[in-house]
């Protein structure tokens, strides 16, 4: 019993983190209509920021966030201006970005090489750290992820619903013509928004950086992640994300104890697939996305 | 409008081209490597180290007339590439030294080496692509056991003599002109795990029950289980062939990343020792994930684990096996030593954060070496006659003279040793006469 206990609430924490990683990309594709796949480059390179922070300098993994949060909140806004110039549509943002992931991933490898990068455990104590409830552990990096996750979620929600940005957010992604009509700046909204994308992107890798090892492949596999939970979360949808990522988070875990580590990839599918199928607009946004 | 909107997807086109293209040239897919300098100051040794050399630097002829152009592909990308690196930086410095020292038959040596992307089927399509294209002089096998079988098939269809560093599916290569320098013998999964359960027993420590965690990378899933439709067994079957409690199998996918549920049934389980067939850096996420559950077994072995991040893990006491490390007794050969220095200030140069001379590099030499041994004794680079040569004769590697049989798919012997991590170090320390001087193997006894 306790095992399927600690599975499941080691799956909801993990679904934090997840949520953290496809929150930006969920706000990028269902908002600014584009699928910014160097969101995984911002992942990882905050990621690398954090191990150097970390080992060069000696600096607690947390304090990483203090730097990356603002750089890549920077980053993400001059890459929308870039988009907003040249007047990008969804398509090509699959392609310009992919390609741009590439080339980040190319930079990566000169710099930390292929090989593994992991910060060693005397500079990040968390890594096999936890929080008691009886039995039940609860993994510190986990644990911060998901309380971010909650705390980001939260204050995005915040910002969509309550303020004038969020209005006119909301407003662009109904009907961009008409917001612009209406005497909405589209384009300081949208590169406001990709920002705060970024710096999610930029948080999400610290919590990588501090449970994993680092290598510029895994850019590329955080695909099979982020896209089920922005997709089953719902385009654009904030709170749908961290649902979504804590039901991936649990499924797999349960899933893994259950009917064995192979299985989990294997359920998460199903789930996309399904997802898809019948209820493609996401089960947390009502009409299409 | 429509003129505009034309121009802009052009533009975004020759973005895209171009991104690629730097993307492409940046990510080491040396299709266009510069050949290897050539020298006339020749180093202390030879380049392939087959020989104990004198130590005094002589002059050598520097090499001449068109290069010979060895072809491989590496995983310079994708899942393989932390590992494959380590075989980049060996091959261009064995390449290197190779030329410094008078090249092959007098000519120089210019390594073509393409990005396979860690996926076979390209493997498999770039080494048709550098037979029948390129018209490469030589091959050399890729990284990774899939890459090699795809690769393999393409060099016995040309003819091609195939040495190849780290192919694992001893069973399933009988192409009788691939030679492997992995150093696991043709039945590792008998005698891989024989040998780490005799280092165990050899403590005198009572170790009782074992848990199993199996990646299903093919050469793990060798070892633990053996051949497929066979019932000779593997590491498992072993463990209760040899009176193990075995409480836990479990195998996970390549690409895991939560270790938590893994974690977990380890922590149910609580077996004596954790066999853990892992590759790469699953071995320090499957140690985080139980350190944060409050739990570490007492003993615990790694099948091919990346050896740097394990030392950063606070993994002391894990143990694993290897055919090299760059300590007495296998430095004492000063060509030996002098190679895994050479190699360790390379990988340095290269970025690599563990750059010992070690378990992989060192059969990454092993696989030129071969190579080499199989032009000289041939005298030429008739694939058929370096067959011949090789096949009949014992090679001088870094490992020791080697004898490749024929009846064991080339595959000459398990000459693996136990390691393991002592005062935040790699040390062998079974068997003793392999032991690095003052080190003995630590078993832990059950709780």
């Amino acid at each position: 019993m306790t095992l399927y206990v600690q599975s499941i609430v080691s799956g909801i924490l993990v679904g934090g983190v997840y949520a953290v990683m496809s929150l930006g990309m969920s706000l990028s594709w269902g908002v600014l209509k584009v699928i910014n796949l160097v969101h995984f480059a911002f992942i990882l390179f905050s990621g690398y920021v954090t191990y150097e922070l970390s080992t060069t300098y000696e600096l607690d993994p947390f304090v990483a966030i203090l730097v990356v949060v603002p750089v890549f909140f920077l980053a993400g806004m001059a890459l929308q201006w870039a988009f907003e110039k040249t007047r990008i549509n969804e398509f090509e943002s699959l392609l310009v970005t992919f390609a741009l992931l590439l080339i980040f991933e190319s930079i990566a490898r000169t710099i930390w090489s292929a090989d593994f990068r992991q910060i060693p455990a005397e500079q990040n104590p968390y890594v096999s750290d936890a929080w008691w409830i009886g039995d039940i552990a609860l993994q510190t990096p986990r644990l911060a992820g998901f309380v971010v996750a909650v705390l980001v979620t939260l204050l995005t929600m915040f910002l969509l619903d309550r303020t004038y940005f969020g209005k006119a957010v909301r407003a662009l992604a109904e009907d961009r013509e008409m917001a612009v009509a209406f005497g909405i700046d589209s384009s300081r909204v949208s590169i406001l928004l990709a920002g705060m994308a970024a710096s999610f992107a930029a948080l999400a890798g610290v919590f990588i950086a501090m449970s994993h090892a680092l290598t510029p492949g895994l850019a590329v596999e955080w695909f099979a992640i982020v896209f089920p939970v922005v997709i089953l979360g719902g385009l654009g949808s904030t709170k749908g994300s961290l649902a979504a990522g804590i039901i991936i988070g649990v499924v797999a875990a349960v899933a893994t104890v259950a009917a064995g580590p192979s299985m989990a990839p294997l359920i998460t599918f199903v789930i996309l697939i399904l997802t898809l199928l019948f209820r493609p607009q996401g089960l947390f946004t009502r009409g299409a996305a | 409008m429509g003129r505009i909107r034309e121009r802009r997807r052009t533009s975004w086109g020759l973005v895209l081209v171009l991104a690629l293209v730097i993307a492409a040239c940046s990510g080491g897919d040396d299709g266009a490597d510069e050949p290897a300098t050539t020298t006339t100051a020749a180093p202390a040794t030879t380049a392939g180290g087959s020989e104990d050399t004198t130590t005094t630097t002589e002059a050598t002829a520097e090499p001449s007339g068109d290069p010979i152009v060895i072809g491989s592909t590496l995983s310079l990308t994708g899942g393989l590439a932390p590992t494959a690196a380590i075989h980049k930086v060996a091959g261009d410095l064995f390449v290197e030294r190779l030329n410094e020292n008078g090249g092959l038959l007098g000519r120089p040596v210019e390594w073509l080496v393409l990005d396979d992307e860690s996926t076979p089927d390209r493997a498999a399509a770039l080494y048709e692509r550098l037979i029948t294209e390129d018209g490469v002089d030589l091959i050399i096998g890729p990284y990774g056991t899939g890459n090699i079988t795809a690769a393999m098939q393409v060099a016995e269809r040309y003819g091609y003599v195939f040495p190849q560093h780290t192919g694992s599916l001893t069973y399933a290569f009988s192409y009788e002109c691939q030679f492997p320098a992995w150093p696991t013998g043709r039945n590792p999964n008998l005698t891989n795990p024989n040998l780490v359960y005799d280092s165990l027993d050899s403590s005198g420590v009572d170790v009782s029950s074992v848990a199993f965690v199996v990646s299903q990378f093919p050469g793990t899933m060798f070892i633990a289980y053996g051949q497929p439709d066979t019932d000779e067994g593997g590491a498992v079957k072993i463990a209760e062939d040899r009176g193990y409690d075995v409480v836990l199998d479990i195998n996970y996918p390549l690409g895991t990343t939560d270790w938590a549920p893994i974690a977990a049934q380890v922590r149910d389980a609580d077996p004596d020792f954790l066999f853990m067939g892992a590759i790469g850096v699953d071995g320090p996420n499957l140690i985080a994930a139980m350190d944060a559950l409050g739990y570490r077994p007492p003993n615990m072995f790694f099948q091919w684990p990346a050896p740097g991040p394990l030392l950063g893990a606070n993994a002391d006491g894990a143990l694993s096996v290897t055919a090299f490390e760059p300590h007495a007794p296998f430095t004492d050969n000063p060509t030996d030593a002098a190679i895994a220095e050479a190699f360790s200030a390379a990988a340095t140069e290269a970025g690599l954060p563990y750059p010992a001379f070690e378990t992989q590099a060192s059969a990454s030499w092993a696989a030129w070496q071969i190579l080499v041994a199989g032009v000289e004794g041939a005298g030429s680079l008739d694939n058929g006659e370096m067959c011949d040569y090789l096949v009949n004769n014992q090679i001088e590697t870094v490992f020791g003279e080697v004898d490749f049989g024929t009846e064991s798919n080339n595959y000459y012997g398990d000459i693996s040793y136990v390691k393991q991590i002592q005062d935040g170090d790699w040390f062998v320390v079974y068997p003793t006469d392999k032991a690095a001087p003052g080190r003995s193997i630590v078993v832990n006894p059950g709780e």
